[in-house]
C-alpha cells in the first residue's frame, strides 16, 4: 500500500513539473482601447485568436482601457517607456509624434517591407516622421452623414441633398413637420468638431485647413469666421436638437437611430450600429458651401487607429511582425464587421461587407482629398486649447470671428 | 551616555519606515510638483525640462495675455482664476448649507429617534457609493430628454413654463435659450455639479457630529434638563460647544475637499470646460494638453491654499488663549 502510495505521489510530483520541461512561450504584450462595449472587440479577439494559431510559440498578453482613460495611461507610461508593452494602440498624426520624438517608439520600415503589397505606403502616411515608417494602421475612417431616409421622405426628400442650398431647404422642411434635422453632442467636444470641420473644410478646401492642422497656417482666415457663423446660424434656426448641448454622443447616437433627427454627422465607424439598427439610412457627406475652392469629394478623415511598437520592447522585431500581422488582420475583421473601411488592400471575400460600409468605402474611393481629424492632425496642447475654442462655438458663447481671432492668438 | 545614545538609535529605527513613508509619498511629490512647476515640461520626455521660473504660476493667473508676436491681447483658455472662484464658492456652500444640514441631523438622529440606525445608514449611503455611480445617477436625473426626472417634475408641475425662460434670461454666456440643458450652460453648469458633491458628503459630516454629540457626558445633559434649559438651549449652550473640535474637523474637510473636488463633477461632465474647478484645470493641462509645467503649478497653489485654509480655520476655532498646535 505504502509503495502504490509512494508511486501516486511520485506520478503527480511529475506531472506538475511538466511545464517546467515545456517549451515556452515568447509573450508579446499589447494595450489597445478595445475594451468590451468597444465596436472592434470581436475584431481584435479574432485577429490575436488567428495569429496565435499561427505562431503557436508566441502568446499575446493583451489589455484594453476605455478611450479617455488610456490617453492618460499611455502618456504616463511614455514618462518611463520601461513600463510600456511590446506593441499599443494609438492614434496616427501629432498623437504618435510626440512619442516618436522622443524615441520611444521602434521604427517599423524593416518590417514593414514584406507586407508593402498589401498596405500601400499612403496609409502609412500619418504614421511617417522624418520619411520613417513607425506604425501600422488598423482601419480607416472619415467623418459621413448618416441619414435617416424614412424621416426625409416625410419631410418630401428621396434622397440625401448634396447642395447646401438643398440641404437647407431640407431642414427647414424637417423643421416644419416637427422633425428635428440634426442630432450632436455638445458634452464631448469632438463630436461637435464632426460637423464644424466638414464646414470650414466645405468652405476653404481641404488643402488649406490641412495647412492649418499642420501649423503652417493660422486660423486667421475671413471664410473661416463665416463657416463658423453659417453652423451658428444653423444652430439658432433650430436645426440641432436643442438638448445636445448637455448629452454625450451615446445618447445622441441612440436618439438618432430612435428616428428622432434626421441627420446624424460623426465617424464612419458607425456604419455597422446605423446599418443594423431598424429603419431606412444611407450615407453621404455634407455638401459644398464654395465652389471656388472646394468640392464634394473632399473628407475628413483618414488611417487614424494605429498599432507602435515600443522602442523598449525586449523583442522589437517580432513585436514588430506581429503589430503588422495583427493590424492586417483586425483591419479584416473591423471592415467585415462594419466598425471602419481597409486601410490594408482586402485579400478575401466582400461581397457581405454591410452596405453602408460599402458607400462610404465608394465614397473615399472617389474623396478627392483628404483631412485628417484636427484633434488627431495637431499635437495634444494646441488640440486642446482648439476644442476648448470649438466647445464655445457650439455653446454660441464665440461668434465666428471670435473664433478665428481667439484662436489664432491662443495658438501663436 | 552609551546607553542614551542606543536609546535614541532605537527611536530612530522604529521611526524609520513610517519617516520613509511619510516622505515618499508626501513630501517627495509636493518637492517634485513645485520643482517642475518651475520648468516647461511636456510629461512624455523627462530630458526635456526648460526652466521657466515663476511664469507658469503668471500663466495660470493672467485673464489675458499678450501675443508676442502679434501684440495683441487674448483670452488665455489656461487661466485659472474662474475655477478657484468656482471652487470657494463650492467652498462656501459646503460651510453654510452643507455643515448646518449635518449638524442639525445629527442633532435630530442623537435624540434617540424611532429607527435611529435606520436614518443613519441611509443618510450614510450616499458616502458609501462609489462617486462614479453617483454621477451618472445625476447625470440621468440631469437629462434633458425625456429619461431626466428632474425636467420630467418640472413639465408635470408647469413650472418649466416660468422656470425655463426665467433661467434663460439670465444666461449671459450664450445666445442659446434653456430648455432643460442644466450641464449645458456655464450659468447652470456649477450648480448642478455643486448639488450632488454637497448632497454626497452630508451624512460623512452628520457621522462624525453624531459621534461625537454621542460623547457628550449624560450628566451634563441631565443637569441642563433638572435647570429647565429648552433643547434649542442644551443644543446651542452644551452640545454644540462640546463638539466644537469635531465641527473645525468638519469645516477643514468641507472646505479642503471643495478645493481638491474633482471626481463627481468629473464623473457629471465629459467636457467641465462649463464648470471648471481647478483640479479638473489640472487635469486638463497635465493629461490633455500635455503641460505638466502648468498642472504642476495648480497642485502646488492648492497644497498651499489647503494648508492656509487649515490653519486659518483652526485659527478661527481657537478658543481664548489655546495655542495653536
Amino acid at each position: 500500500m505504502k509503495k502504490v502510495f509512494a508511486l501516486i505521489l511520485a506520478a503527480a510530483m511529475l506531472l506538475s513539473m511538466t511545464h517546467v520541461f515545456a517549451e515556452e512561450k515568447t509573450v508579446l504584450t499589447m494595450w489597445c482601447i478595445a475594451t468590451e462595449s468597444d465596436a472592434n472587440r470581436p475584431a481584435y479577439e479574432a485577429a490575436i485568436a488567428a495569429y496565435e494559431a499561427a505562431h503557436p510559440d508566441v502568446k499575446i498578453e493583451w489589455e484594453a482601457f476605455e478611450n479617455q482613460s488610456y490617453k492618460t495611461k499611455i502618456k504616463a507610461a511614455m514618462s518611463d517607456p520601461s513600463t510600456l508593452p511590446d506593441i499599443f494602440f494609438t492614434w496616427a498624426g501629432a498623437f504618435l509624434g510626440d512619442f516618436v520624438n522622443d524615441g520611444n517608439v521602434y521604427c517599423l520600415d524593416e518590417a514593414y517591407q514584406p507586407f508593402a503589397e498589401s498596405l500601400p505606403e499612403v496609409m502609412l502616411q500619418n504614421a511617417s516622421y522624418g520619411g520613417k515608417h513607425y506604425g501600422v494602421p488598423l482601419t480607416m475612417n472619415i467623418v459621413a452623414m448618416f441619414a435617416n431616409m424614412d424621416l426625409l421622405a416625410e419631410a418630401g426628400y428621396d434622397a440625401v441633398p448634396t447642395t447646401y442650398e438643398d440641404l437647407i431647404a431640407c431642414c427647414d422642411a424637417l423643421v416644419e413637420k416637427g422633425i428635428i434635422p440634426f442630432g450632436c453632442s455638445g458634452g464631448e467636444t469632438w463630436c461637435v468638431t464632426e460637423y464644424l470641420e466638414p464646414i470650414i473644410e466645405k468652405t476653404i478646401g481641404y488643402e488649406a485647413l490641412n495647412e492649418i492642422f499642420a501649423g503652417r497656417a493660422t486660423w486667421n482666415d475671413p471664410a473661416i469666421a463665416g463657416a463658423v457663423d453659417a453652423f451658428q446660424e444653423m444652430i439658432t434656426k433650430g436645426y440641432f436638437d436643442p438638448n445636445g448641448l448637455s448629452l454625450g454622443n451615446d445618447q445622441v447616437k441612440a436618439n438618432f437611430i430612435a428616428g428622432e433627427y434626421a441627420f446624424y454627422q460623426n465617424g464612419s465607424w458607425n456604419c455597422g450600429e446605423v446599418n443594423d439598427a431598424e429603419g431606412n439610412f444611407q450615407v453621404a457627406l455634407f455638401p459644398v458651401m464654395d465652389a471656388e475652392k472646394a468640392t464634394y469629394g473632399q473628407v475628413i478623415g483618414g488611417p487614424s487607429d494605429t498599432l507602435a511598437v515600443a522602442a523598449t520592447s525586449k523583442n522589437p522585431e517580432l513585436a514588430a511582425q506581429a503589430a503588422f500581422e495583427l493590424g492586417k488582420e483586425i483591419c479584416h475583421y473591423g471592415y467585415l464587421a462594419g466598425s471602419g473601411l481597409p486601410a490594408w488592400t482586402p485579400d478575401y471575400d466582400t461581397s457581405e461587407v454591410k452596405p453602408l460600409v460599402a458607400a462610404v468605402a465608394d465614397i473615399v474611393a472617389k474623396a478627392d482629398g483628404m483631412v485628417l481629424f484636427g484633434d488627431t492632425a495637431m499635437s495634444a496642447d494646441p488640440a486642446n486649447t482648439y476644442l476648448n475654442f470649438v466647445s464655445k462655438v457650439y455653446g454660441c458663447e464665440i461668434d465666428g470671428a471670435g473664433f478665428i481671432e481667439s484662436l489664432t492668438n491662443a495658438l501663436q | 551616555m552609551k546607553r542614551t545614545f542606543t536609546y535614541r538609535l532605537h527611536i530612530f529605527l522604529f521611526l524609520l519606515p513610517a519617516l520613509i513613508l511619510f516622505v515618499g509619498i508626501l513630501i517627495a511629490p509636493i518637492v517634485m510638483s513645485a520643482w517642475y512647476s518651475v520648468h516647461d515640461f511636456n510629461s512624455i520626455s523627462s530630458t526635456k525640462m526648460d526652466f521657466v521660473g515663476l511664469d507658469n504660476y503668471v500663466t495660470l493667473f493672467s485673464r489675458e495675455m499678450i501675443n508676442p508676436e502679434t501684440g495683441k491681447v487674448f483670452a488665455n483658455d489656461k487661466f485659472m482664476g474662474d475655477a478657484l472662484v468656482n471652487s470657494l464658492i463650492l467652498a462656501v456652500l459646503s460651510v453654510f448649507i452643507q455643515l448646518p444640514l449635518s449638524l442639525i441631523i445629527a442633532l435630530k438622529l442623537s435624540k434617540g429617534i424611532r429607527g435611529e440606525r435606520a436614518y443613519l445608514s441611509i443618510f450614510f449611503m450616499p458616502v458609501l457609493i462609489s462617486t462614479v455611480i453617483i454621477g451618472r445617477l445625476w447625470m440621468n436625473i440631469y437629462d434633458p430628454g425625456k429619461a431626466g426626472i428632474l425636467n420630467a417634475a418640472l413639465r408635470a408641475t408647469g413650472a418649466d413654463q416660468w422656470l425655463f425662460p426665467w433661467i434663460s434670461g439670465r444666461i449671459t454666456s450664450s445666445k442659446l435659450a434653456f430648455t432643460g440643458q442644466w450641464t449645458g450652460f456655464r450659468e447652470t453648469a456649477l450648480g448642478a455639479a455643486f448639488v450632488p458633491i454637497l448632497w454626497q458628503y452630508v451624512g460623512y459630516h452628520m457621522l462624525l457630529m453624531y459621534a461625537g454629540i454621542k460623547g457628550v457626558p449624560s450628566e451634563l445633559l441631565e443637569a441642563a434638563e433638572l435647570d429647565g434649559c429648552s433643547e434649542g438651549q442644551v443644543n446651542r449652550h452644551i452640545i454644540i460647544p462640546y463638539i466644537k473640535p469635531i465641527l473645525k474637523v468638519s469645516v477643514i474637510f468641507a472646505v479642503t475637499g471643495s478645493l481638491k473636488s474633482f471626481d463627481l463633477i468629473y464623473a457629471l461632465m465629459k467636457d467641465t470646460t462649463k464648470a471648471e474647478l481647478p483640479s479638473t484645470l489640472m487635469y486638463k493641462l497635465l493629461f490633455l494638453h500635455n503641460r505638466y509645467g502648468l498642472g504642476s503649478a495648480i497642485a502646488v497653489v492648492l497644497i498651499v491654499l489647503c494648508f492656509a485654509f487649515a490653519l486659518l480655520i483652526t485659527l478661527a476655532f481657537r478658543d481664548k488663549g489655546e495655542k495653536v498646535s
